[in-house]
């Protein structure tokens, strides 16, 4: 009984400390001065995933994590990969796929443990990475009460960590599950398309560090030589994710199957 | 004429509510942050915020600056699309101070991408560790800058 | 690229059916029980309005000896209706910001403005109509800090002619008529907060301001209830029971709406199943059985429906004593029930995956922010607020004109 009022007690007091503290944003970023001449207004970047090309490998996951200094448990994600692997229908049944197994460990981050399916039960199995839909109609946007995220004019959907009040409407917002709450900086956070690094002519760091380059980037307003979007585009038939929400996901997947959510 | 008076409970209630108004249109002049609405409905600042973070990895074009030739000998082969860091992990360290070595990726690296998995794609090469050499290092008989070559 | 297995596990063990999203799977929800009181309390404050209006605008007059609690309770309520919101923030001290820079597109920043709209444009202003004159006599036969109270709250006017009181009477009716839709879009915007997250298939369909209102209507008018007897008790006085046969008769058709409505949203459901309706089915019988079957449902509705019931059909054979007892206990369950119901739609919408394929379960802490203790407390508070507001404006011994459009004659159960 006395243990539980101390408890009760020592919580309280900690809640009070808690609020009264200003917010300690901790300094993860060692600020250095943006990149001269960038204009927001003259790129328009995106990024696509082809699904065949995706091994599994986990290793954009874990370059998003040290790249962007995103806390290290298993519930904080920017970028993840999800492992689906659709079984074969029972024997004797008409169905054209039997059940559907989805996984993430750790997000994919340390690639994927086997799998205890046998082979020979498995009909289908693929990897799909995710992350930001980069929705043309975002209702993260829509719904923050502050205005603390914001649709960049350059395709980027972005948190301002100095402004948001950690309500959570956004995160709840997102059908796409990408959006989680930083429990250091208790503000919204997502994927950046790694802002610093475009903005510098570098590519988001899941984007350098894949190996077979299932994951496309690039500039739909200044397209390269050979542009990979452009190439992209035009030879895949394009899928999204939920596209009965409306919410217009500019992130383009080739070959996704039906089973995806 | 006389002029009808204002009730004073009327009086008194409008007096209040310009009052609070005014006192709300202050602090929201005075509290709104400066570069708010500069881009849209969002701290103008927050991009370069945002832009401002020192990046991390330092990207495949840094790595070719000096190591074109590695790059030669990766375009001929299927590990042409690997960026170095990939392996090699995170190359700041090194590109500010080249006395700094990196890791060269190890024996497990290569089956990170390589471990047979039903998942994985077809075309890619896989090897079920269990049967495949356990004895010996993969780069006892692979290159990784160049698969298709023995050593 | 090194593991860092000791975070891993000692940060947080997920716990989960199926496949979540990897943002999901922690062990607390984003939103907790502070966000389950919110809509609670302030569809309270709506449905307490409601009764109030009730006797301005629709002169039922048997509801008159209620008119000045429901009032109170509703600002009582009002007061305490944003502290889950600065306990569950992640900075509340940048909560001024809705204000400054409130996007319009939200509803949460609407709220903002709908809350200090209906705070201070309809319940302040409707409440210091009805005082104003009572403010003025007490004014001058108090001393000590009520006197003080009351002479600030008379605003400096001392007008009690009867021009005065017929302004009074009137403004009083102008605002309870424009209060009427104010705490329909008061709780409505509640409502929509859920109602537009179109993400969520548990939050995001058209009913669901409609059916927040509603069951705001039936908890308000319960908490009526529950306030008036136990406020008689207190007091050791006799209820009005034509009052408060009259309240179980609203409280019976308003639970007959809501309920209507509720089995509406659920039948619309379950037959047109569209994608996320065998997950969410799954999860509402597997996480939400106590409070869904038993604590709104059994408790909060078909029980409460058919003693309401019974007692409209029978009211003259059952005695007042036992009139007294039935009504005290459904407005009793009614609140537990209404409570139950904004449990489940808040913690219903976070238990089941947006990725359609998983179900979590999440651990509820007793002591910290988002616990037990705290909500305990922020539920107790305005009835604590209630309580002192009683004793310094619905006093037994300060005379009262009891500026209602008739005025209530002495005798039993003048409050």
């Amino acid at each position: 009984m006395l243990a539980t009022i101390g408890g009760a007690i020592a919580g309280l007091a900690s809640l009070a400390a808690a609020r009264t503290a200003k917010a300690a944003v901790k300094k993860v970023f060692v600020a250095t001065s943006a990149p001269k001449d960038y204009d927001a207004s003259k790129h328009k970047w995106l990024m696509c995933f082809d699904v065949d090309k995706c091994i599994g490998c986990g290793l954009c996951v874990d370059a998003c994590k040290t790249e962007n200094h995103v806390p290290q448990g298993p519930t904080y994600f920017r970028t993840w990969i999800e492992r689906y692997i659709i079984k074969k229908p029972k024997p004797g049944s008409d169905a054209t796929r039997g059940e559907v197994l989805v996984d993430s460990p750790n997000g994919g981050r340390d690639g994927f443990p086997p799998t205890t399916v046998p082979r020979e039960e498995i009909l289908k199995s693929f990897f799909v990475p995710k992350l930001c839909n980069l929705c043309e109609r975002s209702p993260c946007t829509q719904v923050c009460p502050v205005g603390a995220t914001f649709d960049a004019p350059d395709g980027a959907v972005l948190v301002d960590p100095n402004y948001c009040i950690g309500c959570g409407f956004c995160i709840q917002a997102c059908p796409y599950g990408c959006r989680f709450l930083n429990p250091d900086t208790r503000t919204a956070e997502k994927c950046t398309l790694c802002y610093h690094r475009i903005t510098r002519g570098l590519k988001p760091a899941c984007v350098e560090i894949c190996p077979t380059e299932a994951r496309i980037f690039g500039d739909l307003k200044n397209p390269v030589a050979n542009d990979p979007i452009q190439a992209f585009i035009s030879k895949n038939k394009v899928h999204t994710l939920k596209p009965h929400l409306g919410t217009d996901p500019r992130t383009l997947y080739a070959n996704l199957d039906k089973e995806v959510r | 004429m006389v002029r009808p008076k204002m009730p004073p409970q009327i009086f008194r209630l409008v007096l209040l509510t310009l009052a609070i108004v005014v006192t709300y249109i202050i602090a929201r002049y005075l509290l709104t942050p400066a570069s708010f609405r500069q881009y849209g409905f969002y701290r103008g600042e927050a991009l370069v915020e945002h832009m401002s973070h020192t990046p991390v990895f330092a990207g495949r074009k840094a790595c070719l600056e000096c190591h074109e030739d590695i790059q030669t000998k990766l375009s001929k082969a299927e590990h042409k699309t690997i960026g170095c860091e990939t392996c090699h992990g995170v190359g700041k360290e090194h590109a500010d101070n080249p006395d700094v070595k990196l890791v060269k990726i190890g024996d497990n690296g290569c089956l990170r991408c390589h471990e047979a998995s039903p998942t994985r794609p077809s075309w890619l090469k896989q090897i079920n560790p269990k049967n495949h050499y356990r004895e010996d290092k993969c780069v006892g008989c692979h290159v990784p800058h160049q698969p298709n070559e023995v050593p | 690229m090194s593991l860092e297995i000791t975070n891993i596990v000692v940060e947080t063990l997920p716990r989960f059916e199926g496949y979540v999203y990897p943002n999901e799977s922690g062990t607390h929800p984003l939103w907790g029980l502070l966000i389950v009181l919110y809509p609670y309390i302030t569809g309270l404050v709506a449905g307490a309005f409601i009764m109030a209006s009730l006797v301005r605008v629709f002169r039922v007059k048997p509801l008159e000896p209620i008119y000045r609690l429901s009032l109170l309770t509703a600002l009582a309520f009002l007061l305490c209706a944003t502290l889950p919101l600065l306990f569950h923030l992640g900075h509340p001290e940048r909560s001024f910001q809705i204000m400054i820079t409130p996007h319009l597109t939200s509803p949460m920043a609407i709220f903002g403005f709908v809350y200090a709209w209906y705070l201070m444009a309809v319940l302040l202003l409707e409440l210091w109509f009805d005082y104003r004159q009572d403010f003025v006599e007490w004014s001058q036969t108090e001393a000590g800090i009520p006197g003080i109270i009351y002479r600030a709250f008379t605003l400096g006017v001392n007008d009690t002619s009867e021009k005065a009181v017929g302004l009074d009477l009137k403004m009083g009716w102008i605002i309870s008529i424009v209060g009427i839709p104010s705490a329909f879009l008061l709780h409505g915007y509640v409502g929509f907060i859920f109602g537009s997250i179109k993400a969520n298939p548990w939050w995001g369909n058209v009913l669901m301001p409609i059916i927040f209102i509603l069951s705001a209507m039936v908890s308000g008018i319960a908490l009526c209830v529950f306030n008036y007897m136990v406020l008689t008790w207190v007091r050791r006085r006799q209820v009005d029971m034509r009052c408060l046969d009259v309240m179980g008769m609203f409280l019976f058709y308003a639970l007959v709406i809501d309920a209507t409505v509720e089995a509406l949203d659920w039948l619309h459901r379950g037959y047109s199943a569209v994608e996320g309706f065998h997950v969410m089915e799954y999860m509402a019988r597997e996480r939400l059985f106590y409070t869904l079957s038993i604590g709104q449902l059994l408790v909060g509705t078909l029980i409460p429906l058919l003693l309401l019931g019974a007692l409209q059909l029978l009211r003259r054979r059952v005695p007042e004593i036992v009139r007294k007892r039935i009504y005290f206990a459904c407005a009793a369950f009614i609140l537990i029930g209404v409570l139950a119901m904004r449990w489940n739609v808040v913690m219903g919408g976070q238990f089941f995956s947006k990725s359609l394929r998983g179900v979590m379960s999440y651990k509820l802490q007793f002591a910290g922010a988002e616990g037990w203790l705290v909500s305990l407390i922020l539920l107790a508070l305005p009835f604590i607020i209630l309580t002192v507001m009683i004793k310094l404006f619905l006093s037994e011994r300060l005379p009262t004109e009891g500026h209602v459009p008739h005025r209530v004659g002495d005798g039993a159960g003048k409050i």
